[in-house]
C-alpha cells in the first residue's frame, strides 16, 4: 500500500473502533432488512408500522423461533448492498433465489413462488412481447421481472429503463413514456386492485421462489431457525392465513385509509405523524451537519490562508476530493464502502454515516468560500494588525476572521439552504428523512402529485424560516 | 549603539532586485526622512525593518535584536516598532477606540480601562478627542491617519516608521497629519519616514537619504542635500519635484 492509502486506513480504523464498540454489545438481536414499495409483500400503512406477507411471515416465525429483531427498511438494492456488505444480518424482501445471488447469499427455503407478469397501461393496446419492438419497457433493478426482461430485450428489441421502486416504474407506464413494465405476479395483481391503471396482458413466466437471505456463510442459525419457524407455520395454518389476508383484501382495509383520505387535507391529515417524523429527521439532520460543516469549513478556510504550504495543501487537497465527489457516492462509499473495507463485522448507524456524508460535502464547500472570504480582507490588515506585535493567531481571529466572516455570511445562508436540500439524497443510505417518507407515502396510495407537493410546500416552508432567520442574524452581526 | 542598524541589505523578488545592497544607521531620537522617485525601493526598505518584507540577504539590528537571527522574537520586535502605512489600515469592524486599545489589551500590556485612558489621551495630542467611538468609515482620511498614528503610539514604541503617510490624503488634509509629526519629532521620537513631502523634510528632518535604483544615493543634513545636491540623480530628482 501506499503511503497515503494507510493513513486513510489508520483513520477509517480509528473512527471505526469507535462505532464498532457500540454495536456489539447488541449482538443478539438481529437487523433484518427489508424494501419499502412492494406491497403486498412490504409496504408502509398508515401511522408508519410496515405491513405485509414478509412483514407478517417474518414477525410469527419470530415468534415461534425466539429470534429477536429489528426491522429495517430501505430499497431493495440498498438491503441486498448492505446485506453483502454485512451492515444487516438477513433480508426479507420478495427476493428471487437465483443462481447468481446464490453466490453471495444464503437462502432459506422458498416461502412463496411466483412468476413474472408483463403489464400494460389500461387504454395500451399492446398484448404481446413482440409489439414491444423499438418500445420502452420500464423495470425495476434487481427483480425478477428484470432479470427476465432482460433476458428477452435483444429478441424482441426493445429500450429498458430502470427504477428503484415500483411506484415509479408504474407511473410510467401508466403516464406512457414506457410501453410495459414486468412485476411479480402478486404485486402486479395486488397493486391494480388498489388503483394502479394498469392491466396484466401476459401469462407468468420464470416462476421462481421467494427466499429470506443472509451473507454467504454467515448467521446460519438464523437460517436454519428461519426454516424451522417456516415450516411450523405452515403446519400450523398460519402462513395460510397471512397469504389469503393479504392477497384477497383490498388495500384500505389493510392501511385504515378510507376514500374521504384522499382529498389534499385528508392526506395531510392522515399522514400527519409519518411526514412529521420524516420532517424532525430532516431538521435534525440539517442542524447537525449544518454545525459540523460550519466547523470543518472553517478549519479548512484557516489552513488554506495560513502561511507555508503545507496548510493550504491539505486544505485543497480535502476541499478537492469531497466537493468534486458527488454526494451520493460520498454516501454510499461512507455507508456501504467503508464498513466493506474494514471488515469484522464493522457497521456505521445510517444515521451517522448520512451526518459524515453531509458533513464533508458541505464542509469542503463551506472551506472553500471561508479561504476566499479571509483571502478577501485586504493584506494591509494583516500587516496592521502585525506590526503592532499581534502574534499570527491573534492577528486572525481578533482582525482577519471578524472581517471575512462578514463578507461570508451570504454564501453560509446559502450553503445552509442547500444543506437541508441535500439531506433528500440521504434517503439513499435508507435514511427516512421528508423526501423519502413522501416515497413511502405514496408506495401505499400511489396519490403522487399530492404528496410531492406537499411535500415540496414544506421544504419550502422550511427554507422560507431558514432563510428568515439568517437574515435576522445578518442584520444584528451588521 | 545605534537605535537602527541595516548593513547590505537585499530584497530580491525573483529576479527582480529591489534593494541593492543598503547600508544605514539610525540614532536614538533621530529623525530620517527617505526620498526618491516611486519605485526605487523606499517603501520596500522601511517594510524590511518590521520583518513585513523578509530581506534576501543582510543584516538588521534594532534596539539590539538582529531580525536575521531566528531566536528572536519577531512580535517583541515589532511592540517597539510603530509603523503608519499610506493607506492607514484601520480595522474597520472596530470603532476608533478600539482600533488603539486592541494590542495593548491582546498583549496583556495594560488591562482594558488602563487602555481605553491611553487611547483617550493619544486621541487628544492628535486632536480627535470627539471621534473615540466613531467607526473608521466615518472618519475623513487625515482623520484616519491620525487615528492610525495614535494606533501605533499606543504601543508606546521607541521607533516609528511612516510609510508615506500623506500620499493618499486630500492636500488639505496633509497639513493635520504633518503637525502630529512635527510634534513627535519635536518629543525626541526616533523616526524615519518615507515621504514626498519635501518641505517637511526639510524642516523636521535631521538627516535627508535619498534613494534611486535600489541603493542610498545621497544622504546628508536636509540644507546641504536640499541646496547642494551633489549627484546628477538628486538634481534632476529634485528638479522635477519642486518645480511642479
Amino acid at each position: 500500500m501506499k503511503k497515503w492509502q494507510v493513513a486513510v486506513v489508520m483513520l477509517l480504523a480509528a473512527l471505526g473502533s469507535w462505532f464498532t464498540v457500540g454495536t456489539q454489545a447488541q449482538a443478539k438481536t438481529y437487523t433484518i432488512a427489508t424494501d419499502t414499495t412492494f406491497a403486498p409483500f412490504e409496504f408502509q400503512a398508515k401511522g408508519g408500522k410496515y405491513k405485509g406477507i414478509d412483514i407478517d411471515i417474518l414477525k410469527a416465525i419470530s415468534k415461534k423461533e425466539n429470534i429477536n429483531y429489528k426491522l429495517k427498511a430501505i430499497s431493495f438494492g440498498a438491503a441486498v448492498q448492505q446485506l453483502s456488505a454485512n451492515q444487516v444480518d438477513g433480508v426479507i424482501a420478495g427476493m428471487n433465489v437465483t443462481p447468481e445471488r446464490k453466490k453471495t447469499f444464503d437462502f432459506s427455503n422458498a416461502y412463496y413462488t411466483s412468476g413474472v407478469v408483463m403489464a400494460v397501461a389500461k387504454d395500451s393496446k399492446i398484448k404481446s412481447f413482440s409489439q414491444l419492438k423499438g418500445k420502452t419497457v420500464a423495470l425495476k433493478t434487481g427483480t425478477a421481472g428484470a432479470t427476465y426482461a432482460k433476458s428477452i430485450e435483444s429478441k424482441y428489441g426493445f429500450k429498458i429503463k430502470y427504477f428503484n421502486d415500483s411506484n415509479n416504474m408504474y407511473n410510467d407506464v401508466k403516464v406512457g413514456n414506457s410501453a410495459a413494465c414486468f412485476e411479480d405476479y402478486p404485486v402486479m395483481s395486488y397493486g391494480i386492485k388498489n388503483g394502479i391503471a394498469l392491466k396484466i396482458v401476459s401469462k407468468q413466466y420464470e416462476a421462481g421462489d421467494y427466499g429470506f437471505a443472509v451473507k454467504k456463510g454467515k448467521n446460519a442459525e438464523l437460517l436454519k431457525k428461519f426454516n424451522a419457524g417456516l415450516k411450523a407455520i405452515k403446519a400450523d395454518g398460519t402462513y395460510k392465513k397471512i397469504i389469503d389476508k393479504y392477497l384477497n383484501s383490498s388495500e384500505s382495509s389493510l392501511t385504515g385509509e378510507t376514500a374521504s383520505s384522499r382529498t389534499f387535507i385528508g392526506l395531510f391529515t392522515q399522514n400527519l405523524s409519518t411526514i412529521g417524523s420524516g420532517l424532525w429527521m430532516t431538521m435534525e439532520l440539517t442542524v447537525i451537519s449544518i454545525i459540523l460543516a460550519t466547523i470543518m469549513g472553517l478549519v479548512l478556510g484557516v489552513l488554506g490562508v495560513m502561511p507555508g504550504k503545507v496548510g493550504p495543501a491539505i486544505s485543497s487537497t480535502i476541499i478537492y476530493i469531497f466537493r468534486g465527489m458527488p454526494l451520493m457516492v460520498l454516501a454510499f462509499f461512507i455507508y456501504i464502502g467503508f464498513p466493506d473495507l474494514i471488515g469484522h463485522g464493522f457497521k456505521i448507524p445510517a444515521f451517522i454515516a448520512g451526518m459524515i456524508t453531509l458533513m464533508l460535502n458541505e464542509g469542503a464547500y463551506t472551506g472553500a468560500f471561508v479561504k476566499g472570504g479571509f483571502q478577501a480582507v485586504d493584506d494591509g490588515q494583516m500587516e496592521a494588525a502585525r506590526s503592532l506585535g499581534l502574534p499570527y493567531w491573534t492577528a486572525m481571529r481578533k482582525v482577519i476572521m471578524p472581517q471575512g466572516i462578514r463578507i461570508m455570511i451570504p454564501s453560509f445562508i446559502n450553503q445552509f439552504i442547500i444543506t437541508l436540500k441535500d439531506t433528500s439524497i440521504l434517503s439513499v443510505i435508507g435514511i427516512v428523512e421528508l423526501t423519502q417518507t413522501g416515497t413511502l407515502i405514496i408506495a401505499r396510495n400511489f396519490e403522487g402529485f399530492k404528496i410531492w407537493l406537499m411535500i415540496a410546500m414544506i421544504y419550502l416552508l422550511i427554507i422560507t424560516l431558514l432563510t428568515w432567520l439568517s437574515n435576522w442574524v445578518q442584520r444584528r452581526i451588521n | 549603539m545605534a537605535k537602527v542598524s541595516v548593513e547590505n541589505l537585499h530584497k530580491s523578488y525573483g529576479d527582480n532586485e529591489v534593494l541593492k545592497g543598503l547600508n544605514l544607521e539610525v540614532q536614538d531620537n533621530e529623525v530620517v526622512c527617505m526620498i526618491g522617485p516611486s519605485g526605487s525601493g523606499k517603501s520596500t526598505f522601511l517594510r524590511c525593518l518590521n520583518d513585513l518584507e523578509v530581506p534576501t540577504e543582510g543584516k538588521i539590528v534594532i534596539s539590539g535584536y538582529d531580525l536575521s537571527d531566528k531566536a528572536t522574537n519577531i512580535n517583541l520586535v515589532r511592540e517597539n516598532i510603530g509603523m503608519v502605512f499610506q493607506h492607514f489600515n484601520l480595522f474597520p469592524h472596530l470603532s476608533v477606540l478600539q482600533n488603539i486599545t486592541l494590542a495593548p489589551v491582546q498583549l496583556g500590556k495594560q488591562s482594558k480601562a488602563e487602555a481605553e485612558k491611553t487611547a483617550r489621551d493619544l486621541l487628544a495630542t492628535v486632536g480627535l478627542s470627539d471621534k473615540a467611538d466613531a467607526m473608521p468609515k466615518s472618519l475623513s482620511g487625515g482623520q484616519k491617519q491620525r487615528v492610525a498614528i495614535a494606533r501605533a503610539l499606543a504601543m508606546h514604541p521607541s521607533i516609528m516608521l511612516f510609510d508615506e503617510p500623506t500620499s493618499a490624503l486630500d492636500p488639505e488634509m496633509v497639513g493635520d497629519v504633518l503637525d502630529v509629526m512635527k510634534n513627535l519629532a519635536a518629543q525626541g521620537m526616533t523616526m524615519i519616514v518615507v515621504t514626498h513631502e519635501m518641505g517637511f523634510a526639510k524642516e523636521v528632518a535631521d538627516r535627508v537619504v535619498f534613494m534611486a535604483d535600489g541603493l542610498i544615493q545621497e544622504s546628508g543634513k536636509p540644507d546641504d542635500l536640499f541646496d547642494h545636491p551633489k549627484s546628477p540623480r538628486l538634481q534632476d530628482f529634485l528638479n522635477k519635484v519642486i518645480n511642479v
